[in-house]
């Protein structure tokens, strides 16, 4: 018997006389007793992963005691329970490396946002109005599993659908292997500012469809296309981290850095060289680039192997692309294509990265070959201070999951289509995916949802998506309940981050892994799905794994130090997979949505630093984070470059109404010299409908701007590819706010 | 133009102590109701926070200060002046001085209270005091604005003394007039006043060290207060030239109060024969020397600043001369230089109105100096990401207002409760050998000269 | 006695800001909202400054964090009248929440602006007041607030330290932003140890303090961000 128990008992021995007519003696003394062994003002170190993006990144999560409004046993008390105080950077985790970017650290607002969903919800009014009332667990379960019961009934298990952001690791193995046995279609992934078109590239060039892992730490010429690496991209943490050891890292080695793109980044301001260039061409640049290369003889075409082979004209030298050309089509001076393409080949290890705005276009996947052929050319691949791939382990393998994998899922956007000309999904579960919010307004996903008939919605937050649903069953936030990561990429080598519960939960949630497995149990044809619970089913991939300490087993290991690192046994390794492309990809003109005449403007819509794609706006640490460029905090902002916005008789903070061919939108414009002058810029984040009391109704969302286009190859979504005009409505009117006053510390001669 | 008789002194100036209208009542529920708002404000700030002030980050100073410095400069006027025009024996002082001497009371009462007002924890504000404390903590002596708490203190003090002695003998006047309550009153206020040539010995003695003592004082006042921004490293506030440059700004200032003081009471309390033409006269030649030596200090700071091309202090400079704060800057030369030349360097303007209007642009244009000097540069400091532009708000704007109406209650009570201009001196001056006003000669010997 | 010191390498510096929000993580620093915030009240002990040179399309940022500088020779201190204010034996510029009347002087005395006033109750929407951290202060309307080189840490190191009878190590101590600092370009510790790696920094070429002409001998150094040839 521990001390816990024992003073339990004591405590309800000796009174459980005068309690005996309160109903449950042993609830009333349980709820008050704290939650473990806590020391007061005595700080425990507990590891944890973050949950905000897939970068994966290990957390030290700081504990201590507090008091907290908890409910225990159905009864609400103020319990001093064992509290999340501080997320820092796990020192040991080949991710993150003890550091943390700003989402990471606000991470924990997550747990304690006082709009969390503390309960199971059931609708009780109108579709997004809102309105719900509290149900119990088994009344939900119960729920759902007789609708599906239903459908298993009726035979149209392929009426289940499935919506989330596309995670990797154990919570999408588990979904995927609850659709296929249950007999439901793929599930339906999406972000906005996905990779896809990016994987499928590394696909076709290297046989390894996923995000790369610059090895920046060893690189001397770094080469970005657009690639928002410090900031938004990938593994911002790791990058972020190999940078500065690529800069000052390395006594007497100071590494280049040149970044190609429209609108300055806060990674772009971080370059040696900017260099500007027509948005949708910057695979027309990196061609330009191997054309030098080639024709100086500083590379045979040949070495660039499979890569360049999947691009037309590779072979002959890229005749089309000859400085002179490169300049009228991408608006670089030619010299500037030699001196980059001399600079790029002749610094040895140099690496080129692409992604985000460039491979944001219908010719996106040629822009992305194109970056990926020009690494192949100069043996930057696999190679120190080059391109690599992180190995990933086949989580399915490794966790024994069986069954047969499920097919890949429709893209949302078939999936609205769908719904709305009569293939209406009858039960759709939503695992984080927020598409209402994110998607492009001609695609008419709110309409879509609208038709199915019953929504379940996993989240802990009330956003657009899951306002719609029909039952919310909120999951554990990721301090309260088995967290894991699979980082795609980030580290040279394998990584697995999990971590246990670093507090218990504050709230009356459950683990969405836990729950669908109590459905596929109680389904009137069980699952039989491999485990009884999540962390089974972790446990099963870790015991798979070799353990990193001797005398520990794998698993152990991994819960102590919140990582599991090594090399991948060769049964679990995750193949090498697509096959070269039938016909080699040519530049084509990149489509742009609207008119040239009228709309005379590009739109770069671009995560922001603070929400990315806006699944962050409801944490208040970050809505008053200045942000990089602007310094902007609480708002939507759009950046004009001065001489534009001179034309268009805007100045500074002046509100003006930006519109495309789908939609219009009032924002705030803030004068930017770090964008091209036939560009105007907006940050995602804002302009939720619904979101929490600190994202509602504040800005404005550049999503409804958005054209329909899409990559031509892959069906991506190029979010870039809308054309605009933009006018000035009136002066400044309080909605920008910016913590900054001046932006230039040398104050000019005055006039 | 003869001086009214004994008798009729005392008719003249006992009158509103004698004889209430429905004025003051209605002069008194008026002020006293901005004060009212004002205090009401006062206490709706340090319920609720600071934040409801136009007070932000980097311009932690903004409406109070320029108010506190405003006010300190108007209590200027008095006991300077009248010190001084004593020490110099100029009779023309004599129905000046008291009017003169209680703007200076009240404007340091109303000048101290900003400090508290405009403290983040008004409550603790006695711990800028050195008192016995168990903890053993005393305040920070190497902190302008400790200085400055010792410095007004003295100030205060000195000048109620001042403002106090040659009243006695009027209070006996009073107290001789009159019966119960009131008598008692000013039976205590006049200390036991029965005129003996000891008591006036003293009293002569007393005022004499005095007018010598409580000129250093002021002067050294207001050099502190400009210690409160010269000592801090702040583009253009970190500059030797502000002690003079201050407390020549204060004269000026206080005269121009004085000014208007002057013509209100002459006008309300019917003293034209008192305070003639040529006490305005005279003081708007004051004025527009003053004028001159603030314009001659304006150009001394404005040019070193400019000569010195510091990059921070031109960039407070610039924003001031032809930025965002220009429009206040050229409205201040203008009321503060411009318009004093005109109407005070012309003879054919230097009349009561003609003064009274240029006091009125000058009170204005000092209270715009303040500011100017205190805003622009605190919103422009050094790194221009932290640069930032302060705006009043309401309450500030109520708080700072209200002082106006409580100087002028306060100033309403004192009209009605001792007589504005001392009788007895005015008497004094009709034994004098010579009675032009302008006579330096030395004065005789009081006797018992009262009726 | 130590002196403690800061470098922040503006070559590895990036702008991404979580050091802003490690901050206010660690210090118990209250979000303001929006409309406070519209007003010039938020609360950034530490900030990430920028600042564009040139024009389109020749044009460069540079990022520059800029937190307390924690003066050897602090204009803040002599300034406040109830040394709320004052210098610590290891060099700190402490602010004594406990003692500061709000007269908001030594705010404007720092050159540098890094000092932040409370112009409310500071309040957290329940169950947000659970992230506090234990070991900070919270501070009431009316006082001043600014980096404090998170003393708290400082402090349990070197009680760590004694309890374990051994000398305090270079790098144990880390404040927040320096701890979350993926790209490590800020670096913390001793400036009196000569082989501390903070003291190694402070004696590059390419360090320079911030506004060094104004007097105030800050303890953080600024390594330039090299420029490429």
């Amino acid at each position: 018997m521990d001390r816990r128990s024992f003073i339990k008992l004591t405590a309800i021995t000796g009174t459980s006389a005068t309690l005996a007519s309160c109903g449950n003696p042993e609830n009333q003394f349980i709820r008050f007793l704290p939650d473990e062994d806590i020391v007061p003002g005595v700080a425990v170190w507990k590891p944890g992963v973050c949950p905000l993006c897939a970068a994966g990144c290990g957390l030290t999560v700081r504990v201590m005691d507090a008091d907290a409004d908890v409910m225990r046993d159905g009864q609400w008390g103020i319990v001093r329970i064992a509290a999340a105080k501080k997320l820092e950077g796990a020192a040991g985790h080949p991710i993150s490396q003890g550091g943390l970017c700003a989402r990471g650290q606000a991470a924990i607002q997550v747990t304690y946002h006082p709009d969390r969903i503390t309960q199971p919800l059931k609708r009780s009014g109108d579709r997004g109005s809102g309105q719900y009332e509290a149900i119990s667990w088994d009344a939900a379960i119960a729920e759902i599993v007789q609708r599906l019961n239903a459908l298993e009934t009726a035979g149209t298990q392929r009426a289940l659908a499935l919506l989330s952001r596309g995670r990797t690791g154990h919570r999408a193995v588990l979904t995927d292997q609850f659709l296929s046995r249950f007999g439901a279609r793929g599930a339906v992934t999406y972000q906005l500012f996905g990779d896809d078109v990016l994987r499928r590239a590394n696909g076709l060039s290297f046989g390894r469809e996923q995000l790369p892992t610059p090895d920046l730490a060893n690189t001397r010429y770094l080469l970005s296309f657009g690639a928002d690496f410090l900031g938004t991209w990938n593994s911002p943490v790791a990058q972020a981290g190999s940078f500065g050891h690529m800069r000052q890292g390395r006594p007497g080695i100071r590494g280049a850095f040149t970044q190609v793109e429209s609108r300055m980044s806060q990674t772009g301001a971080n370059a040696d060289t900017w260099v500007p260039v027509n948005p949708g061409t910057e695979g027309v640049l990196a061609l330009g680039l191997a054309h030098v290369i080639m024709a100086a003889s500083l590379h045979p075409a040949s070495a660039a192997g499979r890569a360049g082979a999947a691009l037309d004209g590779w072979a002959g030298g890229l005749a089309n692309s000859a400085p002179a050309e490169v300049e009228r089509i991408t608006g670089v001076a030619a010299a500037r294509v030699e001196r980059l393409a001399r600079e790029f080949a002749e610094t040895r290890p140099a690496v080129a990265v692409v992604a985000g705005p460039p491979l944001a276009h219908s010719n996106g996947l040629f822009t992305a070959l194109a970056v990926n052929a020009l690494n192949a050319l100069v043996g930057s691949v696999e190679q120190p201070g080059g391109l690599f791939f992180t190995p990933q382990v086949n989580v399915a393998a490794s966790s024994k999951a069986g069954g047969t994998a499920a097919a890949s899922g429709a893209s949302i956007e078939e999936l609205a289509k769908g719904a709305l000309g009569g293939d209406v999904p009858q039960v759709l579960l939503v695992d984080g995916a927020n598409p209402v919010f994110t998607t492009p307004k001609a695609w008419r996903v709110r309409a879509a949802l609208g038709k199915i008939p019953y929504i379940v919605s996993f989240s802990s937050f009330l956003d657009e998506t899951s306002i719609l649903s029909d039952l919310i069953l909120p999951d554990h936030s990721f301090l309260e309940g088995w967290s894991e990561g699979a980082p795609e990429s980030g580290s040279l080598s394998a990584v697995l981050s999990v971590a246990p519960a670093a507090m218990r939960p504050l709230y009356q949630t459950r683990a969405t892994g836990d729950v669908l497995l109590e459905i596929g149990r109680q389904l009137q044809r069980p699952l039989n799905l491999p485990w009884q619970t999540f962390d089974e089913m972790l446990g099963a991939t870790f015991a798979a794994l070799p353990s990193a300490t001797a005398d520990v087993d794998a698993w152990t290991d991994a819960q102590a130090k919140g990582v599991w690192t090594g090399t991948v046994p060769g049964a679990l390794v995750t193949g090498a997979a697509a096959a070269a492309p039938a016909a080699a990809v040519a530049y084509a003109e990149p489509v742009f949505d609207g008119d040239a005449g009228q709309f005379p403007l590009h739109f770069l819509p671009y995560p922001s630093s603070a929400f990315l794609d806006g699944s962050l706006a409801h944490l208040p640490w970050l809505q008053e984070m200045p942000d990089p460029l602007t310094s902007a905090m609480w708002s939507s902002w759009v950046e004009i470059n001065p001489v534009t916005a001179e034309k268009l008789g805007v100045a500074d903070g002046d509100v003006v109404e930006v519109a495309s061919g789908q939609g219009a939108l009032r924002s705030a414009a803030v004068l930017s010299p770090g964008i091209a002058p036939n560009v105007v810029a907006m940050p995602v984040g804002q302009g939720h409908q619904s979101f929490t009391r600190y994202a509602s109704g504040r800005g404005e969302n550049p999503v409804e701007l958005i054209a329909p286009v899409t990559d031509s190859a892959t069906g991506a979504l190029a979010w870039a590819a809308t054309r605009v005009k933009l006018s000035r409505v009136g002066p400044p009117d309080g909605r920008l706010i910016l913590f900054a006053g001046g932006t230039r510390e040398h104050l000019e001669e005055h006039r | 133009m003869t001086q009214p008789s004994g008798s009729k002194i005392n008719d003249d100036l006992l009158r509103p102590l004698f004889h209430t209208s429905w004025r003051f009542f209605l002069l008194v529920a008026v002020f006293g109701g901005i004060v009212a708002l004002g205090l009401s404000t006062w206490m709706w700030q340090a319920r609720n926070g600071y934040g409801i002030t136009g007070i932000k980050w980097p311009v932690y100073w903004g409406f109070y200060i320029t108010s506190f410095v405003f006010w300190i400069g108007i209590s200027h006027a008095g006991t300077l002046i009248s010190a001084i025009l004593r020490l110099v024996n100029a009779g023309w002082r004599r129905p000046v001085t008291r009017c003169a001497e209680a703007i200076t009371g009240f404007a340091l009462m109303i000048g101290a209270t900003f400090p508290i007002i405009h403290l983040g924890r008004p409550w603790l504000a006695f711990w800028l005091a050195p008192y016995p404390s168990d903890r053993l903590i005393w305040p920070n002596f190497r902190s302008p604005l400790v200085w400055d708490f010792f410095a007004i203190n003295t100030y205060l003090t000195g000048s109620l003394l001042f403002l106090f002695l040659p009243i006695i003998p009027d209070f006996a006047v009073v107290r001789d007039k009159s019966t119960g309550l009131r008598r008692k009153i000013y039976g205590a206020l006049a200390m036991g006043w029965r005129g003996t040539p000891k008591q006036w010995h003293r009293l002569e003695t007393a005022m004499q060290i005095m007018a010598v003592a409580i000129i250093p004082v002021a002067v050294s006042v207001h050099t502190i207060v400009s210690f409160d921004f010269s000592m801090a490293p702040v583009p253009t506030w970190n500059t030797t030239i502000f002690g003079p440059y201050f407390v020549a700004g204060a004269i000026f200032s206080g005269i121009a109060g004085l000014l208007i003081a002057m013509a209100l009471l002459r006008k309300f309390l019917r003293l034209e024969e008192y305070l003639l033409p040529l006490h305005f006269d005279n003081l708007g030649k004051l004025l527009l020397v003053m004028a001159l030596l603030w314009g001659y200090f304006v150009f001394n700071e404005r040019l070193v600043t400019y000569y010195g091309n510091e990059p921070a202090h031109m960039a407070v400079f610039w924003r001031t001369q032809s930025g965002t704060f220009a429009p206040l800057y050229w409205t201040m030369v203008t009321c503060n230089f411009v318009l004093p030349l005109i109407l005070l360097g012309i003879r054919r303007f230097r009349t009561i109105t003609g003064c009274v209007i240029a006091s009125i642009g000058i009170v204005i244009g000092m209270w715009l100096e303040r500011f100017l000097i205190i805003v622009p540069a605190l919103g422009h400091k050094y790194l221009p990401y932290s640069f930032g532009i302060y705006r009043p708000t309401p309450p500030e704007i109520i708080i700072a207002s209200a002082t106006f109406g409580a100087m002028c209650l306060l100033y309403v009570l004192f009209a009605k409760t001792v007589p504005i201009i001392s009788m007895w001196e005015l008497k004094a001056a009709d034994h004098l050998p010579a009675k032009h006003p302008h006579s330096t000669a030395k004065e005789q010997r009081l006797g018992d000269s009262h009726a | 006695m130590a002196r403690w010191g800061m470098a922040a390498d503006l070559d590895r510096c990036n702008g991404c800001g979580a050091c802003v929000v490690a901050c206010h993580s660690e210090n118990n620093i209250s979000t303001v909202g929006d409309e406070q915030a519209s007003r010039g009240r938020a609360k950034h002990w530490i900030r990430v400054e920028r600042y564009w040179e040139g024009d389109f399309p020749d044009v460069r940022l540079k990022f520059r964090p800029v937190m307390c500088q924690q003066c050897d020779n602090a204009p803040c201190e002599p300034v406040c009248p109830t040394y709320a204010s004052h210098h610590t034996e290891d060099g700190l510029n402490a602010q004594v929440y406990n003692r500061c009347i709000g007269t908001r002087y030594c705010a404007n005395a720092c050159p540098y602006n890094a000092r932040f006033f409370d112009f409310f109750n500071p309040s957290w929407d329940k169950p947000l007041q659970l992230q506090l951290n234990p070991d900070v202060s919270l501070r009431e309307v009316g006082v001043m607030e600014k980096c404090t080189f998170c003393v708290q840490r400082i402090r349990g190191a070197q009680l760590q330290a004694r309890t374990e009878d051994r000398a305090l190590r270079d790098g144990e101590i880390q404040p927040a932003c320096v701890q979350g600092c993926a790209a490590k370009a800020l670096v913390f510790g001793d400036l009196e140890d000569p082989e501390s790696h903070v003291s190694r920094l402070a004696r590059s070429p390419r360090g320079s303090k911030l506004l060094e002409d104004v007097g105030t001998q800050p303890a953080v150094t600024y390594l330039a961000r090299a420029t490429q040839v």
